[in-house]
């Protein structure tokens, strides 16, 4: 309160620079693309069987997760946001989902349910986050552990077997050629739609308009009549849709109910986003990025498992990575 | 308060332990130099505007600095503050303290400086001793040719239709019972001191605050305006004072802070924003409010004071507004480009857009104006025809002096007014 205030005070007639318009942002995402490509080749090189064409299917569907997550997450952090719920969301609704259909709803039907699950959560998110003016980093925050819990309860902490043709989704591919080509997951297709449908969302449509504007300038979007509460509520469904798409995704794959599915898992989420966009102050972020920064998770994690180093050591490069990504965007734009 | 003033500098005990007895001594001597008497407990945020100002010089004083740059250090204070102020920088300097006074409001100099030196488009232009210089000759250099006015000739003419009521408008402790008329065509002025309501009034008429009551009526017609979003829709549009900080996503396009207001006039079916349609409407606008860009794509921070305006003003051209609030229009916008948005309100009220503009700026309110409402403490003082009144008129309403009385306002405005009466 007391550094706004100052800002107030002094920062008037403040000169602003910044770098202009596309073109700064194009060269970022050359960049970024940049380092998917060098990443690729370099393991390419080092690791043995990395460039096959089972281990490149294998990363796009161990992709797919985080880069759906993240490109809802994308949505929370433009309007200068967070959510937390991601992994919990994930859980309940997947679990949600597998216990209907293990009480007899159809498959499709069961999966509806989870999905809307996942809706509800959003809904809640939203709500809890405009009517009630909480911090998003507390309302969903809140939500990680009630989401939890409930997913828990539902399940009574086991894990319960789903009928077979649950697994479907999860595990089904298709062009499938005889053994020469295993064929795409499910998981991985649905991954390419959603990322084309959300970026023509935020890019093309008036409520992706509306999530730069309130990301942007809250204040400025109010008094330009943009409503602003309605628009934090559709990203916060956005993102809670996505994290029950993952929820199913994950629940089919397992075909099981999972209630201590994805903890964790809205920081990797995050993670994606932050190394696509650079910034959690809003206003700021694509989908496009989001997808590149899933991409460098996925093939540091495959790459260096094929390399033979352990679950640690990917840690400890995925957060150097993170870290390396949003220092190297500020050193530039300090020029 | 006391720890804005002493962050970073924090006084001591032991080295580590915070000495908030101390912070608090030094403060109030601080301020004691200032002639202010606050308690520096405070929380900043309980203070106003131009209080806050003083004790942001303060904290400069406190580095016991050789060098002093202040940049618009009276924008948000009153005429007694910027007094106060004024003295504070006649006993530094008298100190030995070297002082940068940045200012656009010329009148100043005379009180303060000893040499000025003109910039413009980030060039040096002249360093002269003031003695040694008059104001149009800065202003001059400012702009870079020689101006005959400093407002435009009228033009618009007001018409008899009224396109504006607003009744009895309250909201608690910030407006006592306003009303007024807006008519096509007239540029309306607000007056009145810092904290009188000027902006309280226009944010309670487009629906930015809540009102406690009160009507208003658009072309006779009562509006329901709960939200900004009601008033929008009605045709009224809010240009804030603080442009960055209300009026524009800086971050994002030109383009797109054009269309921000209006996004379903460039959308078509099932709300798919047709980038033909909002690069036309871009196009369109700059041409018209002549908005230096070098391309539609520009991010709006990138633009001078003058073309953020502008792109504000577009904005609201671009829903079809028929009543603009301006608040502040020129504030913190060069010369030249205040000149440019002042042609532009005159440009608007002879389309018979109503236009209410906000201004601390008594020669712009009377240059500028038809008639004028002058509050004081959130109760309208007075209604004044621009014509036939003077900056000291405007002054003792505003500064409640003149009583109750209605002598200056008047009925139905009949003709162009105001060639400015210029200082």
């Amino acid at each position: 309160m007391i550094d706004t205030t100052t800002k107030r005070a002094d920062g008037h007639g403040l000169e602003v620079t910044a770098r202009s318009g596309r073109s700064g942002k194009a060269l970022d995402k050359m960049i970024t693309f940049g380092a998917v490509i060098v990443l690729f080749a370099v393991f390419s090189i080092t690791a043995k069987n990395f460039f096959t064409m089972r281990s490149i299917l294998t990363l796009a569907l161990q992709t797919s997760t985080t880069t759906l997550m993240g490109i809802g997450v994308t949505f929370a952090i433009i309007t200068g946001g967070i959510d937390l719920s991601i992994g919990s969301v994930i859980a309940l609704s997947g679990t949600v989902a597998v216990m209907s259909a293990i009480a007899g709803v159809p498959i499709w039907i069961s999966m509806l349910i989870g999905l809307l699950v996942g809706v509800a959560c959003g809904l809640a998110n939203g709500l809890l986050i405009t009517r009630l003016k909480l911090p998003p980093f507390i309302a969903t925050l809140g939500m990680m552990m009630v989401a939890r819990g409930i997913a828990l309860t539902i399940t009574n902490a086991n894990a319960w077997p789903a009928p077979e043709s649950f697994g479907a989704l999860g595990n089904n591919t298709i062009f499938r050629i005889g053994s020469q080509f295993p064929g795409i997951s499910y998981p991985v297709l649905i991954m390419i739609a959603v990322a084309f449908i959300f970026h023509f969302i935020l890019k093309r449509t008036r409520i992706g308009r509306y999530t730069y504007a309130v990301g942007s300038n809250e204040e400025a979007a109010r008094l330009s009549g943009i409503k602003v509460h309605r628009v934090k509520i559709v990203n916060y469904v956005f993102c809670a849709l996505l994290a029950g798409l993952v929820g199913i995704i994950l629940a089919s794959r397992m075909v099981t109910s999972q209630p201590n599915s994805a903890i964790g898992y809205e920081l990797n989420a995050i993670a994606a986003a932050v190394i696509g966009g650079k910034s959690l102050m809003g206003g700021v972020g694509t989908v496009g990025g989001t997808v590149i920064g899933s991409f460098i998770i996925g093939i540091l994690t495959v790459g260096l498992t094929m390399q033979g180093a352990n679950y640690f050591m990917q840690q400890i490069v995925i957060g150097l990575v993170v870290i390396g990504a949003v220092a190297f965007d500020q050193l530039r734009s300090r020029k | 308060m006391a720890q804005n003033i002493f962050i970073g500098k924090e006084p001591m005990k032991w080295g580590f332990i915070l000495d908030e007895g101390k912070m608090n001594r030094d403060a109030k001597e601080l301020l004691a130099k200032l002639h202010i008497s606050i308690d520096p407990t405070l929380i900043m945020k309980s203070l106003p505007l131009s209080k806050q100002q003083m004790v942001e010089v303060a904290k400069a004083l406190s580095y016991d600095s050789e060098i002093l740059i202040m940049d618009e250090p009276t924008s948000a204070l009153s005429e007694a503050e910027i007094d106060e102020l004024f003295k504070v920088i006649h006993n530094l300097r008298d100190q030995g303290v070297g002082i940068i006074y940045i200012s656009h409001r010329l009148e100043e100099l005379k009180h303060i400086v000893d040499r000025v030196t003109v910039f413009r488009d980030g060039q040096h232009i002249s360093t002269d001793p003031y003695a040694s210089i008059t104001l149009d000759e800065v202003v001059n250099r400012m702009v870079g040719r020689s101006l005959e006015h400093t407002f435009p000739a009228r033009s618009s003419i007001p018409l008899d239709t009224k396109i504006l009521e607003v009744k009895h408008v309250r909201r608690a402790g910030v407006l006592k019972d306003i009303s007024f008329d807006l008519y096509k065509g007239e540029i309306l002025g607000i007056a009145g001191l810092m904290g009188a309501g000027r902006t309280e009034l226009a944010r309670a008429v487009f629906g930015a605050d809540t009102r406690d009551g009160g009507e208003i009526l658009l072309s006779r017609k009562k509006l329901q305006i709960s939200s900004p979003t009601d008033a929008i829709r009605a045709g009224i549009a809010y240009l804030p004072e603080d442009r960055k900080r209300d009026g524009l996503a800086v971050k994002m396009l030109l383009s797109e802070n054009v269309s921000m207001a209006n996004v379903d006039e460039v959308c078509g079916p099932v709300g798919i924003i047709s980038s033909a349609k909002e690069r036309r409407a871009s196009e369109r606008f700059i041409r018209d409010l002549a908005i230096k860009t070098p391309s539609i794509y520009q991010v709006v921070n990138n633009l001078s004071g003058g073309n953020q305006q502008k792109v504000v003003v577009a904005k609201w051209l671009f829903r079809n507004s028929k009543v603009l609030l301006f608040d502040e229009p020129t504030r913190g916008i060069d010369v030249g480009a205040k000149i440019a948005i002042h042609e532009l309100i005159d440009v608007l009220a002879r389309e018979g857009v109503g236009i209410i503009m906000i201004s601390s700026e008594l020669p712009e309110i009377l240059g500028m104006t038809d008639r004028i409402l002058v509050l004081h403490e959130g109760r309208l003082e007075a209604t004044l025809v621009t014509r036939h009144t003077t900056q000291e008129e405007i002054l003792n309403y505003a500064a409640g002096l003149a009583g109750k009385t209605e002598a200056g306002s008047v009925g139905l405005p009949k003709t162009t007014a105001a060639q400015g009466t210029h200082t």
